[in-house]
């Protein structure tokens, strides 16, 4: 089956999936709380959010899966799609501090049409402590 | 822990509430820079049309942008959050806990798509701080033709 840019039928179990590095900003929290339409006052509020016990304002959950899909689709380009995600919330991430988001896929299950991997995922913080962990499993097919 | 939830809780799980958008190319536009995603197909109607997917398609997660209803500010808690969360617990501080997300398919611009929200779950934990209560929202969405775009499984914590 022909694959773009990357050559499913030489891949190696785990295969590291390069990682992602993101630093979120105030900006950007605030564009994805106004485009969630989430008014939750511990994304925009930092002194609600010191009220309770926060270190600042933290990255949405949702947020947060969207970066361990950013680490997939970064990684298949278009020759895949996601099929789903799982993620938890371990640890709050704030921003200005650089989230890194890295991945291994774990399983490759070939299909008549399409193939599938399952991928884990981990995301730390600047200091090494995890903020997340994430499993997904994408779908690899022959879109020409 | 065993915890009773009090009564109005117990009759709040397993409501549903309903509510259909038509998404614009301008939403997922919207969406992408949110989420810091620079992919062309998902904002360059020319490039879009010229890709296999033959428009503009949503980030694999957008129908986040369609998860919480438009409640106006004097339907929200004092904190904001969202109205799918405002359960009667005796707990005030809400933060997300993680999410179960499945993808049958992207978003398109034009797509008309039927939200329904459903409170699956409370349950408690013992937490480091104190009880916790996890708040489980069930969100699937469909598009017009009753198929199935994307189904979440949203858990949320609250703690007193």
């Amino acid at each position: 089956m022909s694959r773009i840019g990357i050559d499913w039928s030489d891949l190696s179990l785990p295969t590291v999936l390069p990682e992602l590095v993101v630093t979120p900003t105030h900006t950007q929290i605030f564009m994805f709380s106004a485009a969630t339409w989430n008014r939750h006052h511990i994304h925009y509020s930092r002194d609600a959010a010191i009220a309770e016990g926060l270190q600042d304002i933290v990255v949405q959950r949702a947020l947060i899966g969207n970066y361990f899909v950013r680490l997939l689709t970064n990684w298949m380009g278009d020759a895949g799609e996601v099929k789903n995600i799982s993620w938890k919330v371990l640890g709050s991430a704030v921003p200005n501090r650089k989230l890194r988001c890295e991945g291994v896929v774990t399983a490759y299950e070939p299909g008549v049409d399409s193939d599938n991997l399952a991928c884990e995922m981990t995301m730390t913080n600047d200091v090494g402590e995890t903020v997340a962990t994430a499993r997904g499993t994408v779908c690899i097919r022959d879109f020409s | 822990m065993n915890v009773t939830l009090p009564e109005a809780v117990q009759r709040a799980i397993g409501v549903t509430r309903k509510r259909r958008f038509e998404v614009t190319a301008r939403d997922i536009n919207r969406f992408a820079q949110a989420i810091g995603e620079t992919n062309p197909i998902h904002c360059d109607p020319d490039h879009a049309r010229n890709s296999r997917y033959g428009g503009i398609v949503a980030p694999p997660l957008f129908c986040q942008a369609l998860t919480y209803e438009d409640a106006s500010p004097e339907q929200l808690l004092a904190d904001g959050s969202p109205l799918e969360i405002s359960v009667p617990v005796p707990a005030v501080r809400a933060v997300g806990g993680g999410s179960e997300y499945t993808i049958h398919r992207l978003v398109r611009a034009g797509d008309v798509i039927e939200i329904k929200s459903t409170l699956k779950d409370v349950y408690t934990k013992q937490g480091r701080s104190g009880l916790l209560y996890m708040i489980v929202v069930e969100t699937s969405f469909t598009d017009a033709d009753n198929l199935p775009v994307a189904l979440e499984l949203a858990t949320y914590i609250k703690r007193a």
